[in-house]
């Protein structure tokens, strides 16, 4: 731990002198104000710093050293041109308040990504502000309930299916709407019935996620749109799954009003442990006035800052947007190009049905045959076959052992024992092959090896019912080394 | 194509494991009339060294801090950042990992988690934080929210005008969906009077929000403003400036209950707003109102420590519309970022680099002022920003003048404040020279000689 | 208390119902069959003694790691005792779920919800069906 290195007097920075006339600090901060001692902070020299942050790397998996088949999470490889790009000093250190004439390669950027995000979602007007995909979900939410005040309407209700991911229903009640849930078939797609009893004219949005979370494209999403239209209701679409479908169909093309994008996913934003992420949104012209300001306007060669939008719901956040991820995501168009980007999804959606061609013989697919760029099978079966109380954790456990990066294991709920596997479109069909016989070779291994494992990490299942009753969030000088 | 490498060989192999003819034949489940039957029109492909000499292009049609000098604040500064940040940050283990949602293949994310976790709390002086946000404008939400929840008041949240204005605007953007109302106190001398904030609070109030110090750099009376919140029952909200904390009391110390604060200054680059680091800590009782992830420590089955994910069903993937947030992602990276760059300062080098804030700030403020022409707008105590009034009130063409001479000299304050049409506001940081600083006072003082000594 | 005596909800809490002075008093917890398909508890949060609750609406939850299950009330009262102990204890549930891992007990407004509960036959065919 960083803080047991510590030593009194030891330091990594050193600031130079102050190169202004001296004055007593009691002149410039009086002393109630000022703490006696500075914060407690550990003291380390430099190389204690970098030794302990590179070992602790060294415990991580990562899209850079293993595949990483996370389900719904779209590791694909993290291009290292786009890392340079983005560390430009004329990209990196540029301050949110400079003024917009020292700033027009970046607005051009951001006006050009604007435009490229409204074409690949068929939604032409484009808000870059949000910070994540759930940030996104809220801010296009929010941009419905001020359409409808606008219209006069007052709708109170948003509708999520069953299957949708928790940030759904999460974000239809923070936009201060009552959520109600939309039952699926046993298929994984939309229930009609279902749909049609619940829509009335209190539903101000159904939100839904297509290619959905089994990875299925529900073709029913013209009818349903078509719908919920009818009713007088917009339509938002997660754009989680955007890379099954890049260049090949557009949500505003089938049927959607408002959509999100997670740059991170999709346009290969390094997921950073944990974020950062972007969430830009794209909706249709009748939306725009209410997007949240600014967005990046051209007039003649001059790009601008656009805050004269009176209708807007105002901001989400601090400042522009997630800059450094959109100036990724922005190379990541580039480098494609229309013909790229069609190829991106061909090769995702090819390598996922050809990883479920091989694993369905042991490991059941219950939604069928095909997928879209990711599957859903079931580990149920081995619940009996060998004993486990659970099956999907305990091949997810197993397969780390092995060097891969586990699946996302039970979800979608709606999936008995759910493994959900996206392999992206950056892996080749050898590493998709090794997955393939490392999985099938786990399903036949004993139940005592899979409910212990992983044998082969520096710890394995930790107790997480002793850390959410016994919290230790922080580390205090009191604790026992170890 | 740039990164896909399966060749047309694999191609047809998977093509005939699957059971298909083609590729095309993958997407006939989409409905023909709802594909796209025409190429995206967006520009061609570009290969590697096209992109980066396009995009170098682009880069140099703006004019960054380094090659302008930098005096911009207003919630994000120009700090120094030590090498050992970028060291550990750039490495693919850590920033091509995702959300430890396996542990023992994530050990790395979640202890620096736990580490960044406790060091927030010596930071601030409170108990627990969670592992991160999205920056500050939205913690300072997420902090009304809880709030709101935690008192179980729906009434009213009281924000002084003294507050970051975007913050206040992030704010009023969620509040106008839910039953809350944001009750704005007007600071026209620069910070709270107490009296006011006494009369705007009643037992109808979920908390009172303070920046510490303020949008326009003054030290307000925290301690003071959360005993009045507190004996109306409703807490203390500060949004503080993490660096400042080298120096002043930490708002955990006077009374604040939740705390707050945009993280740039910790070691994250400018990058013309984000993607930056939202802090949020607490009091231990409320951790179950805490929003976003948060890393505990545990043992596994041998007995070893470790660490987890912890006390999720708070979050949506769980709790879904009852959830304390619907956040998901965060900003992992720069949590780690600003791990690494506390324990490279350490609290010599966070005080160090605190006071040479102050000091250069207060020079500057008084070089600036040297001219008739400008006066400070604010009486009482700053920290490293001032607000700068000038006396003809031509704030932009003088903004203008500077940015030619090489110089972001200020964030004009009239967009926001109607009243300070002719006011700037000036940050400065420890990476600013005194020659710096006596060149831009001498730019504003209009004497073209000393805007040609801009470099130090 | 006997769980043959006991009625339940559909969402598996069970009542007891008892004169006192006049007034009908409920005394409300959880079945077994909930808290072993609960697992490992882990947090559990209480109303508070004079609260008011409603048939069919959650007064409390109880969660486990990843998961959160509201407690439903069965009847219309007044909150008159809550099991403050238990947050603390929650191993009480699992051990002697009929009694001292009660929960809170109800002074009866409106009886009404009691009509719609299983008896024990039936709630435990339901278990078995779910199980």
């Amino acid at each position: 731990m960083l803080f047991d290195l510590s030593q009194p007097g030891r330091r990594a920075a050193r600031l130079p002198a102050s190169d202004v006339p001296h004055v007593e600090l009691n002149e410039l901060l009086p002393a109630e104000a000022r703490a006696e001692t500075p914060p407690p902070l550990p003291e380390l020299a430099e190389p204690d710093v970098i030794r302990h942050f590179t070992n602790l790397s060294t415990l991580n998996m990562s899209v850079d050293t293993h595949f990483y088949p996370l389900g719904s999470c779209t590791m694909k490889y993290n291009p290292k041109r786009n890392e340079r790009m983005a560390n430009l000093p004329g990209l990196l250190d540029l301050h949110p308040y400079q003024h917009e004439q020292s700033l027009q390669g970046l607005l051009e950027l951001l006006y050009e990504l604007q435009r490229y995000l409204g074409e690949i979602s068929g939604l032409p007007a484009v808000s870059l502000q949000p910070a994540a995909g759930a940030h996104g979900e809220l801010a296009a939410l929010m941009v419905a309930a001020a359409y409808y005040r606008d219209l006069g309407e007052q709708r109170t209700k948003v509708l999520t299916p069953d299957s949708a991911h928790g940030t759904n229903p999460a974000s239809a009640r923070m936009a201060g709407f009552d959520t109600v849930t939309i039952r699926s078939t046993p298929a994984g797609y939309v229930c009609l019935d279902d749909l049609r009893a619940k829509l009335d004219e209190q539903v101000a949005v159904l939100m839904i996620t297509n290619p959905n979370t089994l990875g299925l494209f529900d073709r029913q999403i013209a009818e349903i749109a078509d719908l919920v239209h009818e009713r007088g209701g917009l339509v938002y679409l997660d754009g989680a799954n955007m890379n099954a479908i890049l260049g090949i169909a557009r949500p505003g093309d089938f049927g959607a009003d408002m959509m999100h994008y997670n740059p991170h996913k999709t346009f290969s934003g390094p997921h950073g442990g944990g974020g950062p992420g972007a969430g830009p949104i794209c909706v249709t012209e009748k939306l725009d006035p209410f997007l949240p300001a600014p967005v990046v306007g051209r007039r003649d060669d001059d790009y601008f800052l656009d805050y004269d939008r009176p209708r807007s719901i105002g901001r989400v956040r601090t400042f522009f947007g997630n800059v450094g991820v959109l100036v990724r995501a922005y190379c990541y168009i580039r480098t494609y190009g229309p013909d790229g980007l069609r190829a991106v999804s061909e090769n995702a959606v090819l390598n996922a049905n050809y990883l479920l061609s091989r694993v369905k013989h042991f490991l059941p697919v219950p939604q069928g045959d095909r997928c879209m760029h990711e599957f859903v099978a079931s580990a149920e079966h081995l619940k009996k076959e060998k004993g486990l109380k659970q099956p999907a954790m305990d091949l997810a456990k197993r397969l780390l052992d092995y060097g891969f990066h586990a699946p996302t294991v039970y979800f979608p709920l709606t999936v008995h024992d759910a493994v959900m596997v996206e392999p992206t479109e950056t892996e080749s069909k050898q590493t998709l092959d090794a997955f393939a016989e490392t999985l099938f070779r786990v399903t036949g291994e004993a139940g005592e090896v899979l409910a212990e494992a992983p044998h082969s990490t520096l710890v394995s299942r930790p107790d997480e019912v002793r850390a959410a009753r016994q919290t230790v969030l922080r580390w205090t000088a009191e604790q026992p080394a170890s | 194509m740039a990164y896909l490498f399966n060749t047309p060989e694999d191609q047809r192999a998977m093509l005939e494991a699957i059971g298909v003819s083609s590729i095309a034949e993958l997407f006939e489940v989409i409905p023909a009339a709802l594909r796209l039957n025409r190429p995206l029109n967006i520009p061609p492909a570009l290969s590697e060294l096209e992109l980066s000499q396009h995009v170098q292009r682009l880069a140099t049609r703006n004019s960054p801090a380094g090659q302008s000098v930098c005096f911009l604040g207003g919630g994000s500064y120009d700090h120094f950042i030590p090498a050992v940040v970028d060291a550990v940050a750039s490495r693919g283990e850590f920033y091509t990992s995702y959300t430890p949602y396996q542990p023992e293949v994530s050990q790395g994310n979640l202890q620096a988690m736990f580490e960044y976790q406790t060091l927030i709390c010596q930071l601030t002086g409170l108990d627990v934080s969670n592992a991160s946000l999205y920056d500050g404008g939205s913690a300072a939400v997420e902090a009304v929210l809880m709030a709101l929840s935690v008192t179980r008041r729906s009434g009213k949240v009281v924000v002084p005008a003294s507050v970051h204005p975007e913050y206040r605007q992030a704010i009023a953007t969620y509040l106008a969906n839910l039953d809350a109302e944001l009750v704005t106190v007007g600071t026209p001398h620069g910070r709270v009077r107490l009296e006011e904030i006494e009369a705007a609070v009643d037992d109808q109030t979920a908390c009172v929000l303070i920046q510490q110090p303020n949008f326009f750099g003054c030290l307000e009376p925290l301690a003071e403003v959360g005993q009045i919140a507190h004996r109306a029952g409703a807490l203390l909200v500060a949004a503080v400036d993490p660096i400042s904390l080298g120096l002043l009391k930490r708002p955990g110390d006077q009374g604040a209950d939740i705390v707050v604060a945009e993280g740039q200054a910790l070691g994250t680059p400018l990058q013309f707003g984000g993607p930056y680091l939202g802090i949020m800590a607490c009091r231990e009782e409320f951790v179950r109102r805490l929003p976003g992830r948060i890393a505990g420590q545990t043992v596994d089955r041998r007995g070893r420590r470790c660490w987890v994910l912890t006390l999720q069903t708070r979050e949506q993937h769980i709790r879904r519309d009852k959830a304390t947030s619907n956040i998901c992602t965060n900003q992992g990276l720069f949590a780690l970022r600003a791990a690494v760059y506390l324990a490279a300062m350490g609290p010599a080098g966070l005080r160090e680099t605190a006071e040479l804030c102050l000091r250069k700030a207060h020079y500057a403020a008084e070089q600036i002022c040297r001219d008739e022409r400008y006066s400070l707008a604010h009486g009482g105590p700053f920290f490293k920003e001032f607000v700068v009034r000038d006396g003809q009130g031509r704030v932009e063409e003088l903004l203008a003048d500077a940015r030619q001479a090489g110089f972001h000299a200020g964030v004009p304050l009239g967009p926001w404040y109607p009243e300070l049409q002719d006011c700037f506001l000036v940050a400065v940081t420890e990476k600013r020279s005194k020659s710096e600083i006596d060149a831009l006072a001498g730019c504003l003082a209009g004497s073209p000689s000393d805007c040609t000594t801009v470099y130090a | 208390m006997d769980p043959k005596d006991l009625l339940y909800c559909k969402t598996h809490e069970w009542v007891h119902v008892a004169q006192e002075g006049g007034a009908k008093l409920a005394t409300i917890g959880i079945s077994a069959f909930a808290v072993e398909q609960l697992t490992d508890l882990v947090y559990m949060e209480l109303p508070e003694v004079g609260g008011e609750v409603q048939a069919g609406q959650p007064f409390g939850e109880v969660e486990s790691v990843k998961a959160v299950s509201p407690l439903y009330s069965p009847v219309d009262g007044e909150i008159v005792a809550v099991n403050s102990s238990l947050p603390d204890h929650l191993e009480t549930l699992g051990e002697d779920p009929y009694d001292a891992g009660w929960i809170i007990k109800v002074r009866i407004t409106d009886d009404s919800g009691l009509a719609r509960l299983l008896d024990f036959a039936a709630y435990q065919k339901q278990c078995a069906e779910e199980g």
